[in-house]
């Protein structure tokens, strides 16, 4: 696989406390690559930094096999960017804000108009050309935001939490619209702190904890990486301490926890836990009203790796 | 490129309802309320005949030389005219005085004046003055008389013709010789509206520092975009603040049109002196707002704050909110106006309106023109990082 | 309580523009605390002006120079051509005289020399140019008929020194009743603005954060929160009215609790009234904050350049005046400077002054009406 992206021991402080701490990863040609990772984690620090907005204290940093340097306009023709904070003028109609970003890297009109349609078209704002950011809801402004970073068509896009504060449809709206430019070439660095997110779309993960990497590879690489297999909740109002304790003792059982009448049980390895679990409750004459089985999610690996929750 | 973020930022701007209020509409009105206030104060400064009444009673009456001058000085057609007299009894006039139809009223007696007013000013000690002065004349006739009759005496040492010469000369010869150097222009109200001038100059930094808060990465998140584009950063700022500085000229060529053309304010003769000191003046203004942007980390809205405050403060030095406070700056602290750069727009205007020479506009160029370096100076040491330690 | 504990949390958020607009209001006050003579002997107003001598100060000059002294206020310009300048321009002085080389000795030789002057063209140097003229003629007509130039130098000063009787008529103490009137007048602009910045902020508070939405769901009469509003802003306004007043007592003097003072208070409190539903009713037309500033710049200047808060009503072109009559704050001043300019309060001045309250008093309910219909409007629309 091609690397388009080459970052080495990239090592960033603030003031004395280590924001980034001694990163290194590649990104290759054609992927998404998702950074996940809770608020404060450096995810946004990491990539204004491979941007060459901040300083950094120890490493280098290589785009397409060359320097990145703030001068290096040659590379940053090919990159497109998609703040955290909406970066549009609210002076601007919605086709005018495109239009003037993109007409920063095209200047051939016709093919700029080009452009700027298929931008509109792919995050679906096609009814709102003329209108004025403040006439946007959030959703339909993080849509604007996404199509004035990628609409010169840049072969890296670099994209900081988009879909944060985003209501349900315009957040599949943009997972689709990133998905389609994967497809169309471009390769994708993806930053977010929803897992589910990061489930749906990434090829490869890199897991971020107070600035330093503490797991990376497919999503399925790293679930692998979590001890616990599957897990099991039972909502139950009345289990007795007894009871709680032979659960425990039950094949493969790892864990188990009971809370306001919500049993949750983890499993080392999956081999009938539902089926022993129902079983039991049966013979006992627990009175149950909902079971169900998961499999373990990108969150289980995190609070594995770090002893806390993603999302905060 | 260049064209395009110019294009781009001018449109962006004039959108801005509360920019373009600020730095267009407000000196219009400024210039409206002003005329409508100042324009009749120096009208009533101006020395026009005093409304003054004269008791005609039975003395007054009888005495011709009083009478006779009484009526030269109240005839209209008399350019040193200086009373406007009614003759009236004296119930009359106490009632005009009472009403505040006139300043005072006289009464002439035998051995007396009467004069009688109703408060201490200007018009009152006038009154006081000039009746004086018509009971003194009465009393130097004599002496008049007695030189005439000295020099008569003589006729037979100087010949008769010689006489008569002298006693011609003695009687032409009785004005002073006072030769008036008055300056023109002496219309202080005038300084209200250099002062706008100079509001409307430095207000419009507000639109250059809005543009490059545009282009500033640390500063804005469209600065974070736009300093990931492949344009140079340089060529961002000054095409964004071109475009400033485009909206602030037309913004004092409003103003101008407006005082000048509709208003019919009188700004002196020197129209080239006078855009090249708007341009200039603007330019300080741009400048100002380019090295606040740029130097200062904080929202755009505190950011015009900061310039609107200083340029308020600069303008109350520079005698907008009452002429006399230039002066007493001026006088007491020049130091402050000599680095205030709405008081060194003001007096480039006041120089140019009222002095012959040029000396003091070069100084208030000059002055501007170090202001502006200094500003420079200042914004592109804060603009040359291109990378932040923190954003 | 929602309404009251809003505004108090709001009104703790303004404090700064409140003591700005103060500020401006009693340093415009403290400039105009020059003088303080209360004298009711009529004085002769002096012009002020400045000497230029060339001359050696002896002969005609000292005694021209002396006569000055006690006529004019011969100020301290320094013989510099710019200080004169703008000493003329800016009204330092009204009137300039040089005396030039040798006049003493070329008057009393009996030539006529010449003595340049410059003038404003004003009251004031028209009064100092007579002072001049007079000093020279009267000293032309006695020249050569004296032994001595002694002699000549006192007859002169005998006869200038002649003065005609004055009497005023007027006991009022005009000065420091004017300085009152002009106080209260240039209250109007800082209740204006006070009025305007606090209401409309908090209105503007109480339609973005959902409080609104919440008072209308909460089935409270729109007419009782507007009243509510009205009441908790009308308190305020009287707490600064309160304020102004007890600084115009620290101020200006006694006479603010006088008659005058009481009539002034009266007059103001009516005004007060007129500035918070004023606010009110101008509230309902602000969109953001930028608005706020913009509509007391326009309307708080406007109504002070255009009303005679800033330049005296004497001052402004009829015009100006007759344009003045649908604001407010011109029958606040007009009021003002009638109990400024009054003796006695009789029945026939009382009754003007009822005539220009109730003017004002009928702006302020159509303020209130205005916004009451605004406001019902504005619900229904939503």
């Amino acid at each position: 696989m091609e690397n388009i992206i080459e970052v080495k021991n990239l090592t960033k402080l603030y003031k004395k406390k280590k924001a980034i701490d001694d990163l290194s990863f590649d990104v290759y040609k054609g992927e998404i690559l998702g950074f996940l990772g809770p608020n404060g984690s450096g995810k946004s620090t990491t990539i204004n930094c491979i941007l060459s907005l901040l300083n950094f204290n120890k490493g280098n940093i290589k785009i397409f096999g060359r320097e990145m340097s703030p001068n290096a306009y040659d590379i940053k023709r090919k990159i497109g960017v998609v703040f955290q904070d909406v970066a549009v003028f609210e002076e601007l109609t919605v086709y005018d804000n495109i239009d003037f970003f993109c007409g920063l890297y095209v200047s051939n009109n016709n093919k700029r108009k080009k452009y700027i349609e298929d931008a509109i078209n792919l995050v679906g704002l096609q009814e709102f050309k003329k209108y004025y950011p403040k006439q946007l809801s959030g959703g339909l402004l993080r849509r604007l935001n996404i199509a004035c970073g990628i609409a010169h068509k840049p072969e890296i896009i670099f994209l900081d939490e988009p879909t944060v504060a985003v209501d349900p449809q315009s957040r599949n709206n943009i997972l689709e619209g990133i998905k389609k430019l994967r497809s169309d070439g471009a390769t994708i660095i993806y930053t977010t702190h929803y897992m589910e997110e990061v489930e749906m779309i990434c090829d490869r993960v890199i897991v971020l904890d107070k600035g330093k990497i503490i797991a990376k590879g497919t999503t399925d690489e790293l679930k692998y990486l979590a001890k616990i297999k599957e897990k099991i909740t039972v909502e139950a109002k009345e289990i007795s301490n007894q009871n709680l304790n032979q659960i425990k003792q039950l094949p493969e059982v790892q864990n188990i926890s009971y809370e306001n009448g919500i049993l949750k049980i983890s499993y080392e390895n999956e081999k009938n836990n539902l089926e022993n679990i129902i079983d039991f409750l049966k013979n006992n004459q627990i009175k149950y009203r909902k079971i169900y089985s998961e499999r373990p999610t990108l969150n289980d690996v995190f609070l594995e790796l770090t002893g806390k929750e993603l999302r905060d | 490129m260049f064209f395009h973020n110019f294009k781009y930022t001018l449109k962006a701007l004039l959108r801005n309802k509360g920019l373009i209020f600020w730095t267009l509409a407000f000196p219009l009105i400024m210039a409206l309320f002003f005329n409508m206030a100042f324009s009749n104060i120096e009208k009533q400064d101006k020395f026009k005949a005093i409304n003054v009444a004269v008791v005609t009673n039975e003395y007054y009456e009888n005495n011709t030389m009083l009478k006779e001058t009484f009526e030269l000085l109240s005839d209209e057609n008399n350019k040193d005219r200086v009373f406007d007299s009614k003759y009236v009894n004296q119930d009359e006039a106490k009632e005009l005085l009472e009403e505040e139809k006139i300043d005072g009223y006289v009464v002439f007696s035998e051995d007396s004046q009467q004069i009688i007013v109703n408060k201490n000013g200007v018009n009152q000690t006038i009154l006081k003055f000039v009746v004086e002065e018509i009971v003194q004349a009465e009393d130097t006739a004599d002496i008049i008389q007695e030189k005439v009759e000295n020099i008569f005496n003589s006729r037979e040492e100087n010949g008769i013709m010689e006489t008569l010469k002298s006693i011609i000369i003695l009687l032409q010869n009785n004005s002073a010789n006072i030769k008036d150097n008055s300056d023109a222009n002496l219309s202080y109200m005038t300084i209200e509206f250099f002062t706008l001038v100079a509001m409307t100059c430095l207000y419009g930094g507000i639109l250059g520092a809005v543009a490059i808060n545009w282009c500033l990465a640390n500063m804005s998140n469209v600065g974070k975009r736009l300093s990931m584009t492949p344009v140079s950063k340089l060529k961002m700022v000054i095409s964004g603040t071109l475009a400033g500085y485009l909206i602030q000229l037309v913004g004092v060529a409003l103003l101008f049109i407006f005082t000048i053309g509709i208003l019919k304010i009188d700004f002196g003769n020197k129209t080239f002196e006078m855009v090249v000191l708007a341009l200039v003046g603007s330019f300080a203004g741009l400048t100002m707002g380019v090295a606040v942007t740029a130097a200062i980390k904080t929202s755009e809205n505190a950011k015009t704050g900061i310039l609107i405050g200083f340029t308020m403060l600069g303008c109350f030095f520079a005698g907008m909110m009452g002429v006399s406070m230039k002066y007493l700056i001026d006088k007491s602290v020049p130091i402050i106006n000599k680095l205030n750069p709405a008081n060194m727009i003001t007096d480039g205007f006041y120089s140019l309106y009222y002095y012959d020479t040029l000396d003091r506009f070069y100084g208030n160029i000059c002055g501007l023109c170090i202001f502006s370096a200094i500003m420079l100076a200042i914004a592109i040491v804060s603009l040359r990082k291109q990378k932040y330690e923190s954003i | 309580m929602i309404v009251y504990k809003t505004f108090l949390k709001v009104l703790n958020k303004c404090k700064f523009p409140i003591i700005l607009y103060s500020a401006i209001l009693l340093f415009f006050a403290g400039i105009n605390m020059s003088s303080n003579d209360n004298t009711m002997d009529f004085t002769a107003e002096k012009p002020n002006i400045a000497v230029i001598n060339n001359d050696k100060e002896e002969g005609i000059t000292k005694s021209f120079l002396e006569y000055l002294h006690e006529n004019t206020n011969i100020k301290d310009i320094k013989n510099d051509e710019q200080e004169i300048k703008d000493a003329l321009f800016y009204r330092e002085i009204q009137y300039i005289v040089y005396i030039p080389e040798g006049f003493s000795d070329s008057f009393l030789d009996g030539k006529n020399p010449q003595l340049e002057i410059k003038s404003t063209g004003e009251y004031q140097s028209e009064l100092a140019d007579m002072i001049v003229e007079r000093y020279i003629k009267v000293a032309k007509r006695y020249r050569g008929s004296t032994d001595s130039d002694e002699e000549l130098f006192e007859k002169i000063d005998e006869t200038l020194s002649k003065k005609a009787d004055v009497e005023i008529i007027s006991k009022m103490d005009t000065k420091t009743i004017t300085r009152l009137t002009r106080y209260f007048n240039f209250s109007a602009y800082s209740f204006i603005a006070i009025s305007i910045y606090v209401i409309s902020t908090i209105l503007f508070i109480f339609k973005s954060e959902k409080i609104n939405r919440r008072t209308i769901v909460g089935s409270i009469d729109y007419k009782k929160v507007n009243a509510k509003l009205l009441i908790a802003n009308s308190g305020f306004c009287f707490i600064i009215w309160a304020i102004y007043f007890i600084c115009a007592r620290i101020l200006i003097g006694e006479v603010a609790f006088s008659t005058y003072g009481i009539y002034f208070a009266i007059n103001s409190l009516i005004f007060v009234i007129c500035t918070v539903t004023l606010g009110f009713f101008v509230s309902h037309f602000v969109k953001s904050r930028n608005t706020i500033t913009a509509l007391i710049n326009i309307i708080g200047l406007g109504s002070s350049f255009l009303c005679g808060v800033f330049v005296p009503m004497e001052y402004l072109p009829e015009g100006v005046l007759k344009i003045a009559h649908v604001l407010p704050a011109y029958w606040f001043v007009k009021n003002n400077e009638l109990i400024g300019s009054t003796e006695v309060f009789s029945g026939d001045v009382i009754k003007s002054l009822v005539i220009n309250a109730a003017v004002i008093i009928g702006f302020t309910i159509v303020f209130f009406v205005g916004s009451n219909i605004v406001t019902k409007k504005k619900m229904k629309a939503e």
